[in-house]
């Protein structure tokens, strides 16, 4: 789902550049404002991103025989909110592309729009409407790891259809083509995510009541996941 | 540690200042990116690849094992461009220019790849990131990039040992095992990192901690003959690829 390097056109990696320019400053800014109020969150965001950093080269068995791994995004975004994911995830698609060749520099900007910034704000936003319909802790959850791993995948289908345009069908013709491609693995993936981060979930609201309580996804007191009140954790 | 960064600690370039380094991985990745395909990037592949394996001295078995990942990426993100869907032609037909637009992608990819690699293999990210503080990067930001890269190199080594524990009590052994096996690492991860924060914090609190990590940043001149060297380099380059773009074919 990286775009690799090199991938896109000039004019386009720019253009995503700025495109997901205001979304990584609001987030730094967030952040900046958090880690001065509050110096000892350094640690803990630090933290987080080692984890968004750890999750994304776990692999994730694929219904093809293959493996894959997951974005981490939804995760990442139901845990520590859509604008603090897009400082996180900058820095570990940086990472990524320095440390593991995987994505890119000039196609960072690209990147980042579809995975630190679509993905973890459409995971969380389907989190949040489906919370506060009083829909239970891990179904909203798994909805939310869903829409963010799918979200992702459309966006890289939109980045790369319009550079590169269908010779008989344009960017229309394109976009199937990408789209049609990525979803013969991606919708499986996407359906795998969820459920690894279901499970995830479960696990830590037994062994990290503690965390989940501070980050908002429990209320204090919730005794098992679904006890807790509708509005936990879908308030930004 | 990872292979590429611990081939950085070691590199032959290590105490080099990392914006010259910077200023050759990334102005020969865009110029892969920026001049046309045929000749360009393939002027820049050659000499990306001579300066890696020359005066950088990076192992070329090194270089292919990280080099093989965006190769991959390169080659199946080209593909598509082969074939073209819904035109006049039927639902799926092979595209008049497919062959020619995959061969530039590939080439273009490559070389940009190349130069990234240059940087990545040559200048540890502990180097770095320390220095993007003088470049305008928020403090808050760059110390929390620091805390990610020291503890990402922990949890990794930790959901490693982790990995081989399940599979030598059998949690691998079948789908619904692996499942298991595999949300377990998540939320170990997940209990680890924050454990690992909260240990830092108590460690570091004794040592007076307010909030700004301080670390060491090993000191290196920018050397004005390396930088002339490298504008000189990828100034050859465009030139070169604009002669040779008039007279090839």
């Amino acid at each position: 789902m990286h775009i690799a390097e090199g991938y896109l056109p000039p004019v386009h990696a720019a253009a995503w550049g700025v495109a997901s320019a205001p979304f990584v400053v609001h987030g730094v800014r967030a952040l900046t404002r958090e880690v001065r109020s509050n110096p000892e969150s350094t640690l803990l965001l630090g933290a987080s991103g080692a984890f968004t950093f750890v999750l994304s080269a776990l692999k994730i068995p694929s219904v093809t025989g293959s493996c894959s791994h997951p974005t981490g995004t939804g995760l990442g975004a139901i845990l520590f909110r859509p604008p603090v994911m897009a400082v996180l995830g900058t820095i570990t698609l940086l990472f990524q592309a320095l440390l593991l060749a995987h994505g890119g520099l000039t196609t960072l900007g690209a990147n980042v729009f579809s995975m630190a910034v679509v993905g973890p704000w459409a995971g969380y936003g389907t989190y949040w409407l489906l919370r506060r319909s009083s829909v239970p802790l891990m179904v909203s959850v798994f909805f939310g790891a869903f829409v963010a791993d799918l979200s992702t995948y459309c966006v890289t289908s939109v980045q790369l259809a319009l550079a590169f345009p269908d010779p008989g069908s344009g960017v229309l013709g394109a976009l199937a083509k990408f789209g049609g491609i990525f979803a013969v693995t991606q919708l499986p993936l996407a359906v795998s995510e969820g459920l690894l981060t279901v499970l995830v979930m479960r696990l830590l609201t037994q062994s990290s009541k503690g965390e989940l309580t501070r980050l908002g996804i429990l209320l204090p007191g919730a005794r098992k996941p679904g006890t807790e009140t509708k509005t936990a954790g879908a308030s930004a | 540690m990872l292979p590429i960064d611990a081939a950085a600690h070691s590199s032959r370039w290590r105490r080099r200042h990392p914006g010259e380094k910077a200023a050759l991985g990334f102005g020969l990745t865009l110029a892969a990116v920026c001049l046309p395909p045929w000749p360009g990037a393939v002027l820049v592949a050659a000499a990306t690849l001579g300066v890696l394996l020359g005066p950088a001295g990076v192992p070329g078995r090194q270089l292919w094992r990280a080099f093989r990942i965006p190769l991959g990426f390169c080659v199946t993100g080209a593909v598509p461009l082969l074939f073209e869907v819904g035109g006049a032609r039927g639902l799926v037909a092979l595209a008049p220019d497919g062959p020619v637009h995959a061969g530039e992608l590939l080439l273009r990819t490559s070389a940009a790849s190349l130069g990234v690699l240059l940087f990545a293999f040559t200048t540890p990210v502990s180097d770095v990131l320390p220095r993007l503080v003088r470049a305008g990067v928020p403090a808050p930001v760059v110390d929390v990039a620091l805390v990610m890269y020291r503890i990402s190199f922990l949890l990794l080594d930790a959901m490693s040992k982790i990995r081989q524990a399940q599979a030598a009590r059998l949690g691998l052994t079948s789908r619904a095992a692996a499942w298991r096996s595999l949300a377990g690492l998540g939320a170990t991860a997940f209990v680890r990192a924050f454990d690992r924060a909260q240990r830092l914090q108590t460690g570091l609190a004794g040592r007076g901690y307010d909030g700004t990590l301080r670390v060491l940043v090993p000191e290196a001149a920018v050397s004005g003959r390396f930088l002339v060297a490298t504008a000189g380099l990828l100034g050859g380059l465009v030139a070169l690829t604009l002669v040779l773009e008039r007279s090839l074919p």
